[in-house]
Order: C-alpha cells, then sequence, then structure tokens
C-alpha cells in the first residue's frame, strides 16, 4: 500500500459527476427560490434567503467545478491476479485491499448519466463488504468484471 | 431420507397464543370502549377472533411439513400460497434448539436452523416438535457440516466446562451498561450536595427540600438497586447452567434456566475469537469470551456475537482457548502499539463533546459547572486508556487486534477470514505520518469491522504486506 494503483477511470467521469452535481444543486436552487419567494410574500427577514443562497454558490461552485476534477485524480484501481487494489477520497484519502479468493460477485451498472457517456461503474462484493469503481468505459467495465468473475473462481475452503 | 412429518400439535397452541399477544392491547381498548354499550357483542366479537384463530393455527399447523430428502431439508408450508423451502444440508450454519417455558412443559424444543444468508431471522424455524426428534433433526441435518461419531467408546472424552454459581453471580453484578450507570451515579450522589445551589439552604423551608432531596437521591438509589439486581437475575436467567463441551469439529452449548438454549458452532464457521473486558470486569481481572460466527440472524448487543464464556479469570483464558480452540490458543507477545504523535487524536475525539458541553454548561449555568467537568476528565482519561490499549500483533497467519471502546476488546483472527483491509488517510494524517485502518470479517448482519485509528504508516503497511497476496 505504498504506491498507488496504476490504472485511471475514465476521464468522461468528470463530465458525468458534473452533471449529477448538477442536478442535486439545481433541486438545491429550486428550494432556494422557493424559500425566497415565500419571505417575499410574507414579509419574513431575508437574512435567511442570504445565508442559504451564499450556501449555494459555495456547494455548487466545489461540486460542480472543483471537487469532480480532484476526485477523478484522487480514483485509481488496480487488478492483479491475486487482489483488487482501489484508492480514492478527496480529504480522507483511502486505499483498499480485496482478495480476489474472497470476492462473493462483481456487478456492472449504468444509469442513465453513464448511459449518455458510454460509461460504467463495477461493484465488488465479498462476504462482508462491497467496493465500487465508479465510471469506467464500457467495454473496460464488462472487461474488468468478466476477469474479476475468472479470477475469483477460485475454489477455497468455502464460508 | 425420511417422510413428511408435521410439527407437535402444541404448535397450534403456540401460534394461537402469538397471535394473541400481538393483539392484546386491541382486546383491552376495544374492552374499554364497548364495556357499556356492546359488551355482547364484544365478547361475541372477542369469541370469534379465537376460533378464527383458532382454525388459522390449525390450518397453517396441517399444512406445514417438513422432511429431510436427498441431503436436504425440505420444508412445505402454506395455507393458500403453498411455498416449498429446500436447504442444502453442507449450507447449513447451525442447529439451535431453544426451549421456552411453555415447550418445556410438554417436553417440546424450537429448532432454528441458520444458514450463511444475510437476512434477519432463522433460514428456517420449527416452532414445536418434541426434544427427541429435535436431537434427530440436529444430528441427522449437521452430519453435512461435519462427520460427528458419537457414542463411540474408545473416543478420548469431550472437554467440558460449566459456569460456576459464584461466577454467574460476578458475571449478573458488573453485566453490562447498568454497571456503569450505577458506578457514575454512584460516584456523583456524594457530589450532588455541591450542585445544590446555596440559596435553596438560606429560604426557610431549607429541611424540607434537604428532606425531600435525600428522599429523593434516596428513591433514586433504591431504584438503581432494584435495577441492578433485575441485571443479575437477567444473566442468571440467560447464563444459568451454562455448558459448552467441544466434540470433534463443533462447540455445543447448552444455556438458560428458564428458557433453555442449545447452540451449535462448527469450528470451521468460527471467523474470529474475541476477548472482552468490560469496565467493570476489567479491574476484578475477569473477561469474557466470544466468537464472531458466520451466521444469518440478527443479533442486537450482546447477542450480535456468540458467547462462548460469559465469565472467566484473565489468566484462564489462554488454558480455555488451548483446549477449546487450539487454533486460536494465543501466547502473549509484543504488541505493537501506537506511536506517540497518536495520543492528541484520541484524546480529543473522545472529550470533544464534553470539553464543548463544559463551556455551554459554563456559560449559561455556570452553577452546575462541575459535572460536566468531571465527565470532561473522565472521558479524558478514557481517551487515554483507548490510546494505550490499540495496537496489533502478527504471528504467522494469525492477526491479534486489540482496541477499546468502553470495553477493551481482543480479536484473534486468520488471515485467510480477513475479506478485505482498508488504510485510510486524511490531509493532516499524511503530514504526520499517520493512518487508519479497517479490517473486515464475516459477521451476523454485514460483517464485523474493525476500525483501528492512528497508527504508524509504516505499520499500516507492514499489515498490508502480509495481508497482500502478491509477492512484494
Amino acid at each position: 500500500m505504498r504506491q498507488p494503483p496504476k490504472n485511471t477511470i475514465a476521464a468522461d467521469a468528470i463530465k458525468a459527476w458534473r452533471i449529477t452535481a448538477l442536478i442535486y444543486e439545481l433541486i438545491f436552487w429550486i428550494a432556494i427560490i422557493v424559500f425566497a419567494i415565500v419571505t417575499y410574500y410574507f414579509e419574513l427577514p431575508y437574512w435567511y434567503v442570504l445565508i442559504a443562497a451564499i450556501i449555494g454558490i459555495i456547494t455548487t461552485y466545489l461540486s460542480v467545478f472543483v471537487l469532480p476534477k480532484v476526485r477523478f485524480k484522487r480514483w485509481r484501481y488496480e487488478i492483479f491476479e491475486q487482489e483488487i487494489y482501489i484508492q480514492h477520497g478527496i480529504l480522507i484519502m483511502s486505499r483498499t485491499l480485496v482478495p480476489m479468493i474472497r470476492v462473493q460477485h462483481v456487478d456492472t451498472k449504468q444509469g442513465p448519466i453513464l448511459k449518455k457517456y458510454q460509461l460504467a461503474s463495477v461493484t465488488i462484493s465479498t462476504a462482508a463488504t462491497t467496493h465500487e469503481i465508479p465510471a469506467l468505459l464500457e467495454e473496460d467495465a464488462s472487461e474488468l468484471r468478466d476477469r474479476i468473475s475468472a479470477l475469483a473462481r477460485v475454489d477455497e475452503d468455502d464460508v | 431420507m425420511s417422510k413428511e412429518q408435521r410439527l407437535h400439535p402444541a404448535a397450534i397452541l403456540f401460534n394461537l397464543m402469538k397471535g394473541l399477544k400481538e393483539m392484546v392491547f386491541l382486546i383491552i381498548l376495544g374492552f374499554f370502549t364497548f364495556r357499556d354499550s356492546g359488551l355482547l357483542y364484544y365478547i361475541l366479537a372477542i369469541v370469534a377472533i379465537i376460533v378464527l384463530g383458532l382454525v388459522s393455527s390449525f390450518l397453517s399447523w396441517y399444512r406445514y411439513t417438513y422432511r429431510i430428502e436427498n441431503e436436504e431439508l425440505c420444508i412445505e408450508y402454506g395455507v393458500f400460497i403453498r411455498k416449498k423451502r429446500f436447504i442444502s444440508k453442507n449450507r447449513i450454519q447451525s442447529i439451535d434448539l431453544t426451549q421456552g417455558v411453555l415447550h418445556r412443559i410438554f417436553k417440546l424444543t424450537k429448532v432454528q436452523i441458520e444458514t450463511a444468508g444475510s437476512g434477519d431471522g432463522a433460514e428456517a424455524s420449527l416452532q414445536a416438535v418434541k426434544f427427541a426428534e429435535g436431537e434427530r433433526l440436529q444430528n441427522e441435518l449437521k452430519n453435512g457440516i461435519t462427520v460427528v461419531i458419537e457414542q463411540n467408546d474408545d473416543e478420548p472424552e469431550h472437554p467440558t466446562s460449566t459456569i460456576s454459581f459464584k461466577r454467574l453471580f460476578l458475571a449478573g453484578s458488573t453485566s453490562g451498561s447498568l454497571g456503569i450507570i450505577l458506578a457514575i451515579l454512584g460516584g456523583g450522589l456524594s457530589e450532588i450536595e455541591q450542585f445544590i445551589p446555596e440559596q435553596f439552604f438560606e429560604t426557610t423551608v431549607q429541611w424540607i427540600i434537604g428532606l425531600s432531596i435525600f428522599f429523593i437521591a434516596g428513591l433514586a438509589f433504591l431504584v438503581l438497586i432494584i435495577v441492578w439486581l433485575v441485571g443479575i437475575a437477567g444473566t442468571m436467567i440467560k447464563y444459568g447452567n451454562f455448558t459448552i463441551t467441544k466434540h470433534h469439529e463443533e462447540l455445543f452449548i447448552t444455556r438458560g434456566l428458564l428458557e433453555k438454549k442449545q447452540i451449535t458452532i462448527p469450528l470451521k464457521r468460527i471467523q474470529a475469537i474475541g476477548i472482552e473486558e468490560s469496565i467493570l470486569r476489567q479491574p476484578l481481572g475477569y473477561v469474557t469470551v466470544f466468537a464472531e460466527v458466520a451466521g444469518g440472524t440478527s443479533g442486537k448487543g450482546e447477542d450480535a456475537a456468540t458467547v462462548l464464556f460469559p465469565i472467566m479469570k484473565q489468566e484462564e483464558v489462554a488454558s480455555f482457548l488451548a483446549e477449546f480452540l487450539p487454533d486460536y490458543a494465543i501466547k502473549e507477545e509484543e504488541w505493537t502499539g501506537l506511536p506517540k504523535r497518536a495520543l492528541k487524536y484520541y484524546l480529543l475525539r473522545s472529550s470533544i463533546f464534553f470539553l464543548l458541553a463544559s463551556i455551554a454548561v459554563f456559560y449559561f449555568f455556570p452553577k452546575f459547572s462541575l459535572l460536566p467537568v468531571l465527565l470532561l476528565l473522565v472521558f479524558i482519561y478514557l481517551g487515554h486508556l483507548r490510546y494505550k490499549d490499540a495496537g496489533y500483533q502478527v504471528k504467522g497467519e494469525q492477526l491479534l487486534l486489540r482496541y477499546r471502546l468502553f470495553s477493551k476488546k481482543t480479536m484473534i483472527m486468520y488471515h485467510n477470514r480477513i475479506q478485505s483491509f482498508e488504510k485510510k488517510q486524511h490531509i493532516v494524517h499524511r503530514k504526520q505520518k499517520l493512518g487508519n485502518m479497517h479490517v473486515s470479517i464475516i459477521g451476523k448482519m454485514g460483517g464485523a469491522h474493525f476500525y483501528l485509528k492512528e497508527f504508524d504508516v509504516e505499520s499500516i503497511d507492514h499489515l498490508s504486506d502480509w495481508y497482500s497476496y502478491r509477492d512484494i
């Protein structure tokens, strides 16, 4: 765990994350606007709307423009014959080792936003934990899934 | 292979009572609402409910059959929608026999069969069968798990250990959170005088208030004593007659005074062994030994892990493990502890809440500021203990982890039982060359997870090298 894993995820992940963040922020801004209208009609103090708007601006800036890039830079994975090595996390960086023989199943999944960029995420489950590699190219994701499931198909002592 | 069998007819009764128990509130409520106007109708309705309940209990009993066929337990049930459930013998994790008070009157037992599935509740649960039948089932089904040669004369004697009454009493009186509350309040009670604002004593009703405060304090004390006694009784009932026996490849536990429970744990299914020293037992030198077992039922609190022995002397652990779980026998060696620079994290984490609380109380209620300050000191001390107790040890394929939340826990696990290993660092950690680690094993309800914080990064990398299957 001294060296970071080698492979990065697909670069389009940044775009996909931006859109996801944008959708959440949009909901937040709608709420702020509704709040502002209510404040206007009932003549409540404008303080709270102002605070909410400032929070909205800051979170929008961070989650849409800053964080996706940083997150992409941090997200790394590497598949060895014996184990899976994942690194992620912006403030708290975490590196995880999952031995192949502990893998119970592997899934790929794809939401509408990932689909737009031909991306898919891979979920790896052990008997106690689940780990996700988000946003790989579709082909890479399914190739990875098949590879892990082939490597994991080792009979050892079962639970 | 055996033919289809039904549960004991007493299951009808159990079912009915279970149904009525759920409705008891409704029935009482109904009584008070219809007491004056329609008592007759009310009684009729109750009779109808009972008859309906009886009919449906009878039907579900009649339609519930089980058999053992082709190495599988096959259960068919459902009154209108027929359901069949097949449980393969070698997927069965454990078979528990439980005898409630009612079961014991009829010499019956409840059989709970668990697989590794993560859903809650047992995979299959036979409400009531004859005790002998329960044992027959247990014997027949567990053949899938391990080959047990019973009644073999030239076999060496099975190691057995039983809890003594004295120990049981001690376990009860030092059990759980009640004890902690007692200790805190016991200490706090003598200090209570200081928390009473002085004006109280200057008023003319000084004597009365003084009396009533002592009266309240006395009453609180009495309640605590009762709660404590209830705690003792609870432990006695739960762990009375606790016996653990080792058969070839499995541990066999019977316990309980009122509700008798028999638990079978195949050694192969044990994921980790834990030794817990709770705050109250640690000064007396007593510990609890438990096991993390892969299994379906959701447990809460003390039941989350399977207790292998409720209470024993610290010194006896080594010989207990050597006898019952030779694979997990421990030799105390040097623990790799935390570096000095980790201490401040531990102190801050454990005291931050009370630090803020103290400031708030100091600001708003200066008269009562002694209490949060005392708690703050207690938690700073706890933080120091947590720092001191955290550590790990690697011996061949074995990993020992030690940590404290309130109780000090030592976990013993094998390399091949660990499901994943994670290293976590935030920015400040990285600057100070510290890191947290997170080790996961299979346990009840989605696994057991152990978090050890602020180790030297070198130690964590060393552990990860040990864990990694690659040659580094």
